[in-house]
């Protein structure tokens, strides 16, 4: 077990270290002069070379990643190319609250819509339940997310047209505030952000419980008279839930590639909004401080269901 | 249950066979067993008696066997025919479109023929957001662009893309996922840890942070380039080569696993007992064994490369005006939700048909192949 997750923390440095690699060689080589795209107008040389010396980009890469990693550490992200004097995490931190807030939510959704229905459909094998369930769940899964989002919109404009009300299309209230005024946007956003994830687990519960369903425990349960109930809910479910809990690491990866688009298409103020603008911006110390935080998040994701797999699986502690 | 596939996955994990195996462990149950049904009758294989080959005759081969149920797979021939439709449209349309209709006399333009105001990028100022017309099929978007001709360039877009990324994506995870799989060693360390840098590092991020930083200079680098260069489509090659980084590393681990899995069998063993060179035995053993989990990976992977092309084109970083891409226009038409729905509502559903039709395809092949995968 100790084994296993030292060898996964060695693995986890490295890719942290392939990833800031990745985000700080691709600004070095990118193209053009952020510093005199910023300064357009107003070029001078004298003032060039100052801004570049006190951004430290005139120093051979090496260093400058070296800089780049040591500040890292002090999670210091520098600081922006585009607004002078300020830093990364000042532009960064109205945002993380929001990405966060949408994560979590999402992540309920997920689990709470998805096992559920997964469940139900499993028990109802093969009914009209389980077809609709699953028809459902697989044109979900396979559409893109920025699509679902896109006809969501559709119809709550349709539907505000047809009856009057003023359901909002795209906004999002303070985060982590639950009245209504702010609750109201975040919903429809919240459901979508969700609904690929539902999906998925929907479709996983189903298959793992059919799975549980079909041992001989289950058998035993039933043959010792046990109500079907009990069999269902105690001794299948429990078991059934364990591979859900693994796969809670592609369930983060779903939705931190989901972020960008529902950011964008729902206009909410979060990380993904931000690293878009900085894009176009060619705003490189923003750019780089979103992508290594996403990733980061992919990366704990994947070692809390690393760790989790240990504990409910002992079987894997020897790989 | 391995727990990195975080490249959209096209299926759920519960499912079959297109997931990779977990890092240098054996592959999974599902893959042991469609590599022993691939190797029943694998080529090359030496006839043990006369009963035997009297038997393999009279045995449809695996892949006639696999082509059979796939044509009674009514959902995927469904998108299959519609996939067939998409591209013969977008190939055929654009061309047959603009011989259609009259000259038009343009307030705003003078006369104008129908190759002109039939192309993708041809601006009616005054035509602006109508509906669908006998001049306009599918209407005209809000600067007074012909959306049927957008959307055949679009789909082109999708199709030239997909081509694009799915020839280094096979290519690629071909020649590494062989070489990590029979060789090991060092090949394969080095795809181990690049997949888990790949995988750790959602594919869309990095395809966002490639477009966005180099794009600017790469449309002006590569509008010179015929036919992917001019009108705004300069991009294209960028954003393609962004996403293939992004996913030659999922199908060269299925290859590899499938390769681990094909050297252990006796019809290798045999071929290199004969005296065969390890190259003969790859390209005449190996690789024709690979084929069934290629086309089914391939397949699945279509659909996620059309979205991210289209997604990245949605978020601005891919395809520029004046050109046309199925995200582009739905990014164009996002102001105008309120007013013209239906300027959003085309392309959106065009292309959920394309990405829901491969991935049920993907979906059917894979279930051809392998029926064991079956629930």
């Amino acid at each position: 077990m100790l084994q296993f997750l030292v060898k996964r923390l060695i693995g986890l440095i490295f890719v942290i270290v392939g990833i800031t690699f990745i985000t700080f060689i691709m600004g070095y080589l990118a193209p053009g002069d952020p510093i005199r795209a910023q300064m357009g107008d107003h070029f001078d040389y004298h003032t060039w070379l100052m801004l570049r010396h006190a951004y430290g980009l005139d120093l051979p890469w090496y260093q400058q990643y070296y800089n780049y990693l040591v500040h890292l550490a002090h999670l210091d992200f520098g600081i922006s190319f585009k607004y002078q004097n300020r830093p990364v995490w000042d532009i960064l931190k109205d945002g993380v609250p929001v990405s966060l807030e949408l994560a979590f939510w999402g992540l309920i959704v997920e689990l709470l819509l998805g096992i559920p229905v997964g469940i139900l459909s499993a028990i109802r094998a093969n009914s009209w339940i389980d077809t609709l369930n699953m028809g459902v769940a697989l044109i979900i899964y396979a559409l893109p997310p920025f699509v679902i989002a896109i006809l969501a919109q559709v119809i709550i404009v349709w539907i505000d047209s047809k009856t009057g009300a003023s359901w909002p299309s795209s906004s999002w209230g303070a985060p982590w505030q639950y009245d209504w005024a702010d609750l109201q946007p975040k919903i429809v956003p919240i459901l979508v952000y969700g609904a690929a994830g539902y999906a998925y687990f929907a479709r996983l519960a189903r298959t793992t419980m059919l799975e549980v369903l079909r041992q001989d425990y289950v058998r035993t349960a039933r043959a010792k008279g046990l109500r079907e109930r009990v069999v269902i809910y105690w001794h299948a479910l429990r078991n059934a839930l364990i591979p859900l809990v693994t796969v809670l690491g592609v369930a983060i990866g779903l939705l931190v590639a989901g972020t960008f688009f529902i950011e964008q298409i729902f206009n909410i103020p979060g990380i993904g909004r931000i690293s878009l603008q900085s894009v176009i911006d060619l705003d490189y110390p923003v750019i780089q401080a979103t992508v290594v935080l996403l990733a980061v998040g992919v990366v704990i994701g994947n070692l809390i269901s690393d760790i989790l797999y240990t504990i409910v699986d002992p079987r894997i502690r020897l790989e | 249950m391995s727990m990195d596939a975080h490249q959209r996955p096209s299926e759920a994990a519960g499912e079959s066979f297109v997931k990779p195996d977990a890092v240098l462990q054996p592959p999974p149950a599902e893959l042991l067993e469609l590599a022993a049904g691939v190797s029943e009758t694998p080529p090359g294989a030496v006839p043990l008696g006369e009963e035997e080959v009297l038997q393999e005759r009279r045995a449809p081969s695996p892949l006639r066997e696999s082509l059979r149920r796939l044509r009674r797979d009514k959902r995927a021939m469904v998108s299959l025919g519609l996939i067939i439709f998409f591209v013969l449209v977008a190939f055929f349309g654009p061309p047959i479109y603009q011989h259609i209709g009259g000259i038009y006399q343009s307030p705003q333009n003078g006369p104008v023929p129908a190759s002109v105001y039939h192309s993708y990028y041809h601006e009616e100022l005054i035509r602006q957001d109508e509906g669908p017309s006998a001049q306009y099929w599918l209407g005209t978007d809000d600067l007074g662009r012909d959306i049927l001709a957008r959307l055949m360039q679009g789909m082109l877009v999708s199709i030239i893309v997909a081509t694009l990324v799915e020839v280094v994506d096979i290519v690629l995870g071909l020649i590494v996922g062989v070489l990590a799989g029979y060789f090991g060693g060092w090949i394969d360390q080095l795809l181990a840890r690049f997949t888990d840098l790949m995988f750790a590092f959602p594919g869309l991020l990095f395809a966002i942070m490639l477009t966005g930083i180099i794009g600017p200079g790469a449309s002006d680098a590569l509008a010179k380039l015929p036919i992917i260069g001019p009108n705004g489509n300069g991009r294209l090659l960028l954003v393609s080569l962004a996403l293939a980084i992004t996913v030659w590393p999922l199908m060269a681990r299925y290859v590899r696993g499938q390769t681990l899995q094909l050297k252990e069998q006796q019809f290798i063993e045999a071929a290199r007992t004969s005296g065969s060179s390890d190259l003969r035995i790859i390209f005449r053993h190996v690789i024709p064994n690979l084929m069934s989990i290629v086309v089914v990976a391939s397949t699945l992977n279509i659909s996620n490369t059309i979205i991210g092309e289209a997604g990245i084109s949605l978020l601005g970083l891919g395809v520029q005006a004046p050109g046309s891409s199925l995200g582009l226009m739905i990014s164009d038409a996002t102001p105008y939700i309120n007013t013209h729905p239906w300027e959003i509502l085309v392309p959106t559903t065009v292309l959920a048909l394309i990405v829901l039709a491969f991935s049920f395809l993907g979906d059917g092949l894979r279930d051809a192949f392998d029926p064991r995968s079956k629930d």
